[in-house]
């Protein structure tokens, strides 16, 4: 019954997504724009800053293109349960959908489905197009890129809920987003190595599931690490998995218990 | 066992004026009592009417027995179901009728909707598609299923609620004041679709809120009349008239009972007359349950 809600959620989605036509191209054609920018500021660059990229492979675009690939899920995790409970109460489907025997923790992870269907479409065509621009992934280790992704996504969503649970009590201002969203781009290796930062700055980064996602898919991707390589990253985001999912799930519980009583569910 | 029991339920919310009563919440709040012991019991196949002004708390009675809000204090069972402790199990036996036009996807076709929404209720899909198709046949509208739901006239649009009410075949169909944005015509139609369809054919238990008179001595057996939270009184519409003079109407009862001049007067957009615990300050706020 869960696939058949899935695929449901995921068709409701795409539909309306279609609907919305000029938005899908708009949102693609500024995609390019943000890669094409950093190929350029790549040229730029040259092999002036080869010393700090030395351990992902040397080559700043391949460097930044993975970093702004990757960095999207994190967006999309920390945004979309939020956003999904924030759309469903606007557009005033959400009570409709309540009243149904599927749980209210279920139809938010179902809301979100279609966002990170989008998100990973969007990682694709930064990677094709990527290596239509001469990024080089030939030896890649898919495997090892999967994994990363997967507990990539579990990590972040664990953020998300808790993130979405903050929305639904306060509507807005959620702290956890702004935070996140706010150092990870920064601290996280997106953009440039955190080798560059002084090492105070560099603590912070290590304490961001972020930074071990980005730097665990490039040397996946670029480098071809093996999971032995890889097992530093690789048991950095198992660990946050461990602490944040049972974590986000137990204060989400709690969140639609208090705004059950308070009558708040359907509130924006 | 009824349909639908309430058993001294009450619900009150806490009113904040602002941020830092959020932070200063303890011995500094409002208490509304939006429900006060409300007892009522509906028997099986009844037609049982909500009868009161904007604001009486008939929402809040109907989303607290579709789980969709909890109690403060008391118990409700819909079909022998505890709404806190047995929440799922009393949504797949209810249906609701929400007059919010918006609680669809505009831009998907009606039978989009309903078999999106059919697919929460944990149908195979084979059931899905027959459901959808045998309620698009009942409300009439199969030859404008395929149609966005933007496109319908607001008749359409609630007749299309009813119809997504019904997806699970439920044994009662709470309707939240559904005729409420309807033109008298409209209206009209939709109390006899009620009455020979809902009723008369599938024979469903079915409790409706209203401040509309005409609408709920056309339809009910049994109403009841809710008033700053409280019920006031209960009974067949010919009962509660009888027991006043003779030729009085339902508009005389509902006098007689609340004390108020006519209920469409009292249909004021706040409650402005419901009981406070505890006072401080003025002004509405927001509103959080207890």
């Amino acid at each position: 019954m869960i696939f058949e809600k899935a695929f449901w959620f995921i068709k409701k989605g795409y539909m309306l997504q279609l609907s919305y036509k000029f938005d899908f191209f708009l949102r693609l054609f500024f995609m390019l724009f943000n890669i094409l920018t950093y190929y350029f500021i790549a040229k730029l660059i040259g092999d002036g800053a080869a010393k700090y990229l030395e351990p992902y492979g040397g080559d700043y675009f391949s460097f930044v293109l993975i970093g702004m690939a990757f960095s999207g899920y994190l967006m999309i995790s920390l945004r979309s349960f939020s956003e999904s409970v924030r759309d469903e109460q606007m557009m005033g489907t959400l009570e409709a959908m309540l009243v149904t025997p599927t749980s209210t923790s279920s139809i938010i992870a179902l809301s979100s489905l279609w966002n990170f269907i989008f998100a990973s479409f969007r990682v694709l065509m930064y990677l094709v197009i990527g290596i239509l621009l001469g990024v080089d992934m030939t030896r890649a280790n898919i495997g090892g890129a999967l994994l990363i992704l997967i507990l990539t996504i579990i990590c972040f969503s664990s953020i998300g809920i808790l993130s979405a649970s903050f929305i639904m009590v306060f509507k807005r201002g959620d702290p956890i987003n702004m935070l996140l969203m706010g150092t990870s781009e920064l601290f996280g290796g997106v953009l440039f190595p955190i080798e560059v930062f002084p090492s105070w700055m560099q603590s912070i980064s290590h304490i961001l599931p972020i930074t071990y996602s980005v730097n665990g898919m490039r040397h996946a991707l670029l480098q071809g690490y093996s999971l032995g390589e890889l097992a530093p990253e690789l048991l950095s985001l198992v660990l946050f998995s461990i602490v944040l999912l049972p974590l986000s799930l137990f204060v989400f519980e709690r969140a639609v218990l208090k705004v059950k009583a308070e009558g708040g569910l359907v509130q924006y | 066992m009824y349909s639908i029991e309430t058993r001294d339920l009450t619900k009150s919310f806490v009113l904040y004026r602002g941020f830092l009563d959020a932070i200063r919440r303890s011995g500094n709040r409002d208490i509304l009592t939006t429900l006060d012991k409300v007892n009522i019991k509906v028997r099986e196949g009844e037609v049982y009417g909500l009868l009161g002004p904007n604001g009486a708390g008939k929402s809040t009675l109907i989303k607290i027995l579709c789980t969709l809000i909890l109690p403060s204090e008391g118990e409700a069972y819909v079909n022998g179901y505890d709404v806190v402790k047995e929440g799922q199990q009393a949504r797949e036996s209810l249906g609701f009728v929400t007059t919010d036009e918006r609680s669809f996807y505009w831009r998907l076709s009606g039978r989009e909707n309903l078999q999106f929404f059919a697919t929460l209720y944990n149908l195979p899909q084979s059931v899905v598609r027959s459901r959808t198709e045998e309620l698009l046949d009942v409300v009439r509208l199969k030859h404008r299923a395929d149609e966005p739901f933007y496109s319908y006239s607001a008749g359409m649009k609630q007749q299309m609620a009813i119809a997504r009410g019904l997806l699970n075949d439920p044994a009662v169909l709470f309707m939240d004041e559904p005729t409420r944005s309807l033109d008298p015509g409209a209206a009209r139609n939709l109390r006899n679709f009620i009455k020979e369809k809902i009723v008369g054919e599938k024979g469903k238990t079915i409790f409706i809120s209203t401040h509309q008179l005409d609408e709920a001595e056309e339809l009910c057996d049994r109403v009841a009349i809710l008033d700053e939270g409280k019920i006031k009184a209960n009974g067949s519409p010919l009962e509660l008239k009888a027991g006043l003079s003779q030729g009085c109407t339902l508009g005389d009862v509902f006098s007689h009972y609340t004390g108020k001049a006519s209920l469409d007067e009292q249909s004021t957009p706040f409650p402005v007359n419901i009981p406070r615990q505890k006072s401080r300050g003025r002004g509405m706020g927001r509103r959080r349950g207890i």
